[in-house]
């Protein structure tokens, strides 16, 4: 396709009429936002149009909570505020009672105690499978429960594949049953 | 005959035979009907939209129809708004491809 005037055409109008190209459509596109938000405005669409300075205050105080030293990690205090707002004690402490003793225990340290309450705990029976005297020891003292000497007469031939976690796993984890 | 509907006088064609169109116009004739015009704003969008150029225009609409209230704002004010700050925040990479572009396809009509 030929052009009348093509010979006149000289670099400055060239870059002169590209600019003003490139002007109209950036004329075209600034128009097409500013009617977009206009009808998002008019239509009440923006959800957060109320919203938006109160979550970025809110973000902004999340941001310096995170930000704050003193708050990084439960070892530097026993009471750190989480973003709820809320403190916890490191230790868990409501207190009820023990099902199989019936002591009073504290709920951050009803593991340990089970531990020691059924079946005298991890330690002694790692113990006991140790060496034979412990063994013949713990027989001697005489257990509060027959279950009990049936437990421990058991541990020297086999070992506890895990933690002891009650007394229906006990018989599990032997991988053996005891004749009483 | 009274008119029943308040209308500008048509323009004369006689008036326009005159002026002969200009270089200008004829290359937005030609950059229409090819679509050429269409292909480059869209890749204009697109650009603007990537860099979040868009973003801040819509930004800066929010931040004034929330001073002015959102019922007294008309397009008018907002293309007001965002022209002078839209035009001087076109990153240059941008405005250097579509200038690029443009020149290319005046070189191509204009053979």
């Amino acid at each position: 396709m030929s052009l009348p005037n093509e010979d006149d055409m000289s670099s400055s109008s060239d870059t002169q009429i590209t600019s003003h190209i490139f002007g109209d459509l950036l004329d075209s596109i600034i128009v097409d936002v500013a009617s977009e938000c206009h009808r998002i405005a008019k239509l009440g669409l923006d959800r957060n149009f109320e919203e938006e300075e109160e979550e970025l205050r809110l973000s902004a105080q999340a941001r310096v909570r995170v930000a704050d030293p003193s708050n990084s990690g439960e070892a530097n205090s026993k009471y750190v505020v989480d973003i709820f707002g809320q403190t916890h004690p490191s230790v868990a402490n409501e207190v009820f009672e023990c099902m199989n003793c019936g002591r009073a225990i504290m709920a951050g340290r009803f593991a340990p105690h089970l531990e020691k309450c059924m079946g005298k705990g991890r330690k002694a029976r790692a113990k006991v499978t140790r060496s034979s005297t412990a063994a013949q020891t713990r027989q001697s003292r005489g257990n509060p429960a027959s279950t009990y000497s049936t437990y421990s007469n058991s541990n020297s031939t086999s070992r506890l594949s895990n933690g002891t976690s009650g007394v229906a796993g006990e018989e599990y984890s032997n991988g053996a049953l005891e004749e009483p | 005959m009274r008119k029943s509907v308040n209308r500008p006088p048509t323009p004369d064609v006689m008036e326009n035979q005159g002026k002969e169109p200009t270089f200008q116009e004829l290359i937005n004739i030609e950059l229409i009907e090819s679509g050429e015009k269409e292909r480059l704003m869209e890749l204009l969008r697109e650009r603007l939209i990537e860099c979040g150029w868009k973003d801040e225009m819509k930004a800066l609409c929010r931040a004034f129809i929330k001073k002015k209230g959102r019922n007294n704002v008309t397009v008018d004010d907002l293309v007001h708004v965002i022209t002078p700050k839209g035009r001087a925040s076109i990153p240059d990479s941008i405005k250097a491809e579509l200038l690029q572009r443009i020149r290319t396809f005046l070189v191509s009509a204009a053979l």
